[in-house]
């Protein structure tokens, strides 16, 4: 490589120092209209790409229309029902045991895979021997195909699969555990590929966080006598306390929306016993064709996710103020 | 109270010697700087009196206790950071509680000696305020304050102004020496800066590639440098050495010239006659005179204050403004009587030390 010259390395932050300029000019000064007008396009491209979606979910959650309504869904107005579908959905067993599914899994699956992130990742952080080859094969669940994993496990926990085959071996008697056709058990097989597929991405996440942590504070708070749960606690808590929130926010949105590993190993069963949300949603559109009840679902959903993400948001800094 | 010893310390990481050696004595109450260029070991002498690296060998004992084997955590030392490590997660306030905290003093004990220390360091006005985004002098209170409230006897000091701006740094070490009068501890104060090292220590440690060179007052590591290092690296210019030869009670310049020795330098030539030196001279304590060093003026550096001329061969002097000279015009020089030094040219050493 050549030496970047110095002039060429600049331009990052002279912009930078330009739109913080700009934007500290554009508070209080002449700038703000222009500003607005200038990315007025912009903004509007991103509303209606944002909102679009959302509207006509909204228009369809009020109307009868199926695809097999005999006519286009800008005309699913003539089929106005205004809140059955919304009284259907609380009214629906199936919604309510699917959306309960989900969070059993959520919360069983967010926190141990956060639990392993974090050990993994101090464990990394502190640095030890073969560490780098560690590091790769540690990513590569995460870079699998979800589809692909959920075929993996679906042919682990076969009832003669190697799981049971493994289990069988060093219990020296014949392991037939129903892995997957047990409704409780399927439960569990599926939060197994959840985690195993995506404590990676915690761990990740996790590690960078903690390798920010700078280190002289840590051996400031060592020389005021703060041992290792202390420092921990004090020190490296607070610090990455954003990123943790970020990560926890990203798994329990995935999750929240978990489909096609699991579609894959169990589609929904034993019968509805690993039924998620979206698995419901899926079922309930190609079997049942009831598109404007499913709309109307899928906005109560919404509305819950946007209360916990706007509950982790509450938690983290805002944009531009420095921790 | 407590002195500090280090008793034969050698640190090696791996191939590398980063401490040869290395006996130092600090006393009870002294302010001691380890001075030294970048890499010359300085910071780790500290890590191994803080803890923070053990010695490959050698003993380091806090007055007549061995706390070689002691964790940091327990050492009971104050440690100021090059950037402070203030922790900016937390406010002024509980950055200064956070050693009783840890140490598991009661809630109005912590409370009573946060607010002592902030009377005492004129921090009360911003004690609830966070400490991200105080300006430098306030984290270096804060700094001080973080340690010096848990009263460790010992303090170190790792090059905490090497971040601020010169015109701020005569403050800082200003407010600096206060605190160590007020708080009377042993202090150690880690520089490449040999201003500070002479401003504000009682006594100099110079050290160069793990090896401690010379300890002293700082006017005996100025007048006096212990070998050829101690006489460059201190001083701005440094130290004019020239070689030469004895003959008598003067030097044979290389180059031609001869300056004629006196006092503590005849003396010590006396004990060495004939032999290949090292003629030492501060350009401040440069003269014109009528025999001596004849060189022609290569340039003229007027920097305000003074003048320093630098002549052929690298030789520097330094004049008041008035001095009669000219580019390119041959002066003759020698030091003001009994202000040289004389060097061993072979190992280095002063002679007559």
């Amino acid at each position: 490589m050549t030496d970047t010259p110095l002039p060429a390395a600049n331009p990052a932050a002279t912009a930078r120092t330009a739109l913080r300029d700009a934007k500290d000019a554009g508070a209080t000064g002449p700038g703000t209209r222009l500003g607005t007008w200038l990315t007025l396009p912009a903004q509007l491209l991103i509303v209606f790409v944002a909102v679009f979606p959302l509207l006509m979910q909204l228009y369809l959650s009020f109307t009868d229309w199926t695809p097999l309504a005999g006519r286009p869904w800008t005309q699913a107005h003539e089929l106005f029902i205004g809140f059955w579908n919304y009284q259907d959905v609380f009214e629906d067993a199936r919604f309510w045991a699917a959306l309960w599914r989900t969070l059993l899994i959520v919360g069983v699956a967010v926190p141990v895979e956060f639990a392993l992130g974090l050990g993994l990742a101090m464990l990394f952080a502190g640095g030890f021997r073969g560490q780098r080859v560690l590091y790769s094969i540690m990513l590569i669940p995460m870079m699998i195909v979800p589809a692909v994993a959920g075929y993996m496990f679906f042919l682990l926990f076969q009832s003669d699969g190697p799981v049971n085959g493994l289990l069988s071996t060093l219990t020296g008697r014949d392991v037939a555990i129903r892995w997957l056709t047990d409704p409780d058990l399927a439960v569990i097989s599926v939060m197994l590929a959840d985690v195993w597929q995506w404590t990676p991405l915690m761990f990740l996440i996790l590690l960078a966080g903690l390798l920010g942590v700078p280190q002289d504070q840590l051996k400031a708070a060592t020389l005021l006598g703060a041992g290792p749960w202390q420092r921990f606690r004090t020190i490296v808590l607070p610090k990455i306390k954003t990123i943790i929130l970020i990560a926890l926010a990203i798994r329990v949105i995935e999750i929240f929306k978990i489909f096609d590993t699991l579609f894959i190993m169990t589609a929904g069963g034993p019968g509805v016993a690993t039924e998620t949300i979206s698995v419901f949603f899926y079922k309930i559109m190609t079997l049942e064709l009831a598109w404007s009840y499913v709309a109307a679902a899928g906005l109560l959903v919404l509305v819950g996710l946007s209360v916990i993400a706007g509950v982790a948001m509450a938690f983290m800094p805002k944009p531009g103020k420095r921790t | 109270m407590s002195s500090i010893a280090l008793e034969g310390v050698v640190k090696r990481f791996g191939d590398f010697t980063a401490l040869q050696e290395m006996d130092l004595t600090i006393r009870d109450g002294e302010f001691m700087a380890l001075l030294g260029p970048s890499g010359c070991g300085k910071s780790t002498t500290m890590n191994v009196i803080a803890g923070m690296e053990d010695p490959s060998e050698g003993r380091v004992r806090f007055g007549e206790r061995d706390v070689t084997d002691v964790p940091m955590s327990r050492r009971g030392v104050g440690f100021v950071f090059q950037n402070y490590a203030i922790f900016t997660h937390m406010s002024v306030r509980a950055n200064l509680a956070y050693g009783p905290r840890m140490h598991g003093a009661s809630r109005s004990e912590v409370d009573r000696r946060v607010t002592e220390m902030a009377r005492f360091l004129d921090l009360e006005d911003i004690l609830d305020r966070p400490s991200a985004g105080l300006s430098v002098n306030i984290l270096q209170r804060i700094a001080i304050g973080r340690s010096a409230i848990l009263e460790p006897a010992i303090f170190l000091l790792d090059e905490p102004l090497s971040n601020v701006d010169a015109a701020f740094r005569a403050v800082m070490r200003r407010e600096l020496k206060a605190l160590q009068r007020k708080f009377e501890q042993t202090m150690v104060y880690v520089t490449h800066d040999q201003l500070e090292a002479m401003t504000m220590a009682d006594r100099i440690a110079v050290m160069d590639h793990g090896v401690l060179h010379q300890v002293g007052t700082p006017l005996e590591v100025y007048n006096a440098p212990a070998n050829l290092f101690v006489a460059q690296f201190l001083g701005s210019p440094g130290m004019n050495l020239l070689p030469g030869r004895l003959d008598g009670e003067a030097v044979e310049l290389e180059g031609g010239g001869r300056i004629a020795l006196t006092g503590a330098e005849a003396r010590a030539a006396a004990g060495a006659p004939g032999c290949d030196v090292v003629y030492g001279f501060r350009p401040e304590e440069a003269r014109l005179s009528a025999e001596g060093l004849t060189r022609p003026v290569e340039v003229i550096e007027r920097i305000g204050a003074r003048t320093i001329l630098h002549l052929s061969g690298g030789t520097k002097a330094v004049f008041g403004n008035d001095v009669e000279a000219a580019e390119r015009a041959p002066v003759t020089l020698a030091p003001a009587p009994g202000t040289a030094s004389l060097f061993d040219a072979a190992s280095g050493a002063r002679l007559g030390a």
